[in-house]
């Protein structure tokens, strides 16, 4: 979940490079290939955030089957936390369903934008299947290695990289659920405030500066619409912060381009 | 405060959530095929995204729930001030560390209060 979380991309960098050199023999060894990637750093930071997660379940009151089954169902962390936030605070069921649908708008164009890369032969129905995998650590992994693995083993590899992350993802927030409970209060501090931390700390990668003005602004105006209506108040914040980042970068920021971004 | 949703509604409130994240994946999927990643309204959208994602890190630093509501307010800014300052120091964003700093920091915290 690291690295270029930004959802724009130079198109040139994700053309396919027509003389890749064979990297894998045969879609086993890519499968594989991709597990062994996933459990290094990335997955040990999403493994991280889920742990904070499940610590968070359990000091708000949630049981530890609801905590895992979020993991397990929606497999995204902001979503996810959203959800708990929202339902501890006693928000309705539509409201809920609407503000997580939005956090999850991401999710859009991270797929259009990686799975074109796939071979024409890996991109039928069993796409939807395997789109459950895709999150920002996988996502971002994959947008780096595509460029050096041929077109007919990127989606083996997709599989073995997304599938590890999802699948530490549920015993990562069940820990994180026993080990609050369990643990001195300060250990349960620190993995708790992993969460937001975390968020906090890749928004300093974010590039296109359209998208950096939109964080920039949700910051300031996030508390003043939590203050004036809690339900509302991240749908409300996203769409005055966005669209006023969005219509700044088309009305000001593009018209001089080489200045900024 | 309201009262938190409870047994039904709670796995009720999941299955929506968990429907809207699928839907959005799906979604991808479908326009994969024939999409234009420069278009205007994709701008617009994660603009969208990232200030509502923005406001949803700001409300779990300023006004958490539960145990981090314990923790004055000019700590946890002080703390994440000083990750933001690890992770930023090196042309290669040192995510990891970075992290680590933060949730130590915030873990000492809690041991001497």
């Amino acid at each position: 979940m690291s690295s270029a979380n930004q959802p724009y991309i130079d198109p040139s960098e994700i053309a396919l490079k027509g003389s890749v050199v064979e990297r894998f023999k045969n879609r086993r060894d890519a499968f594989w290939a991709g597990i062994r990637d996933a459990a290094g750093a990335p997955a040990m930071v999403l493994f991280a955030g889920m742990v904070g997660f499940g610590a968070m379940g359990k000091t708000n009151g949630m049981d530890a089957w609801f905590t895992g089954a979020t993991s397990f169902f929606m497999f995204a962390l902001p979503g996810q936390v959203v959800l708990l936030e929202m339902a501890i605070t006693g928000s309705s069921v539509i409201a809920i369903a609407l503000a997580v649908t939005l956090t999850s708008t991401r999710f859009i164009t991270m797929t259009v934008t990686l799975f074109p890369q796939l071979h024409e032969k890996d991109r039928n129905r069993s796409l939807y299947a395997s789109v459950h995998l895709l999150a920002m650590t996988a996502w971002a992994i994959s947008m780096r290695e595509f460029q050096t693995i041929e077109a007919k083993h990127r989606s083996s590899y997709f599989m073995g990289l997304g599938l590890l992350c999802w699948l530490i993802s549920v015993p990562g927030t069940i820990l994180g659920y026993f080990l609050a409970g369990m643990v001195p209060p300060a250990i349960t501090l620190g993995l708790v405030f992993i969460n937001p931390l975390f968020f906090l700390l890749t928004f300093t990668e974010v590039e296109p500066w359209v998208n950096r003005i939109a964080i920039g602004l949700g910051f300031i105006l996030g508390p003043f619409f939590f203050i004036w209506d809690r339900d509302t108040s991240l749908l409300t914040t996203g769409l005055v912060a966005g669209t006023a980042a969005y219509l700044f970068d088309r009305k000001v920021l593009r018209k001089k381009a080489g200045v900024i971004g | 405060m309201n009262t938190a949703l409870q047994g039904w509604g709670l796995w009720i409130a999941l299955a929506g959530a968990t429907f809207g994240t699928y839907f959005c994946r799906a979604i991808g999927v479908l326009l994969a095929k024939k999409i234009n990643q420069e278009s205007e309204i994709f701008r617009w959208l994660a603009a969208v995204t990232y200030a509502m994602v923005a406001a949803l890190v700001v409300r779990m630093v300023l006004m958490p729930i539960g145990l981090l509501a314990t923790v004055p307010v000019w700590i946890r800014i002080l703390i994440c001030v000083l990750s933001i300052g690890v992770m930023v120091s090196k042309p290669t964003r040192r995510l990891v560390p970075a992290l680590l700093t933060g949730t130590l920091l915030m873990l000492a915290y809690g041991v001497m209060r």
